[in-house]
């Protein structure tokens, strides 16, 4: 069975639904605030962002936009990652969602980040719900499984 | 300052089941002396301050001066290469989040 996890973040924000738009459409704006990118507010632009490398990740994140609703809803497809990794770096194939919602005063923002699998991201959801703690507790089966040679 | 250890060198760095005793006891008892983790093993002091070198370049680490005594805390970033995608984007997203925010009352002043 395949469990999937996902993050979600919610922000009020004192700004209209239509300026929160532009901030999360313009590549130029979205370089600003998010990453490096060649975004286009279109359905089936397939488009990269780019991060900082770490590990066997090269610190590129493949998207394509799925749903472009202007000052409603925006999701694109984020996957990223390196197959070489069975823990941390290990392929993501995930949608972030933005979801944004007029309210008195400005817009209610609502950032959900879904489709974190199971098994392989085992031990970060270990280490999520009962707080770091568990990061400890688990180091000595982590070491085990990644001192195995690749 | 050196780059940002990666999982490598966190993997390497506690690969030693007696540094990662160690680690393990500073991260239990939140902040505790040089002085206080020799007291309470059987390991050297030579030993155990070789050991609070490595995990301090590994990052794993921190420490605080207060006059002759040197605190150690674990530095709960310094896990952050193990931790997997959930946990590094739960922190990502924040930051990021933050910076929209921060961006969206600049654009007000333009």
């Amino acid at each position: 069975m395949t469990a999937s996890r996902s993050i979600v973040i919610e922000r009020r924000l004192p700004h209209a639904p239509d300026k929160v738009w532009r901030a999360l459409t313009e590549d130029a704006l979205i370089a600003q605030w998010l990453m490096a990118n060649d975004f286009r507010p279109e359905v089936g632009h397939r488009f990269t962002f780019r991060a900082k490398p770490m590990g066997d990740w090269d610190g590129t994140v493949q998207c394509e936009v799925l749903a472009c609703e202007p000052n409603r809803l925006l999701r694109y497809s984020w996957t990223g990652g390196a197959a070489s990794n069975k823990k941390y770096g290990s392929v993501l194939d995930s949608t972030v969602t933005w979801t944004l919602m007029p309210v008195d005063g400005g817009t209610h923002l609502k950032m959900e980040h879904a489709g974190f699998r199971s098994p392989d991201n085992d031990f970060a959801y270990d280490a999520m719900s009962p707080g770091w703690g568990r990061i400890v507790k688990g180091l000595e089966r982590l070491v085990a499984a990644q001192a195995a040679p690749a | 300052m050196a780059a940002a250890p990666q999982l490598n060198d966190v993997m390497k760095t506690l690969a030693d089941p007696t540094r990662r005793a160690v680690f393990e006891r500073i991260a239990r008892e939140e902040e505790i002396t040089a002085g206080a983790l020799v007291a309470g093993t059987r390991v050297s002091q030579p030993a155990v301050s070789q050991h609070l070198r490595a995990l301090r370049e590994a990052g794993l680490v921190s420490e605080r001066r207060e006059g002759r005594h040197v605190h150690y805390r674990v530095r709960r970033q310094g896990l952050k290469p193990l931790v997997g995608w959930l946990e590094f984007y739960a922190e990502f997203w924040t930051e990021r989040l933050d910076k929209l925010e921060q961006l969206l009352s600049e654009m007000d002043r333009k």
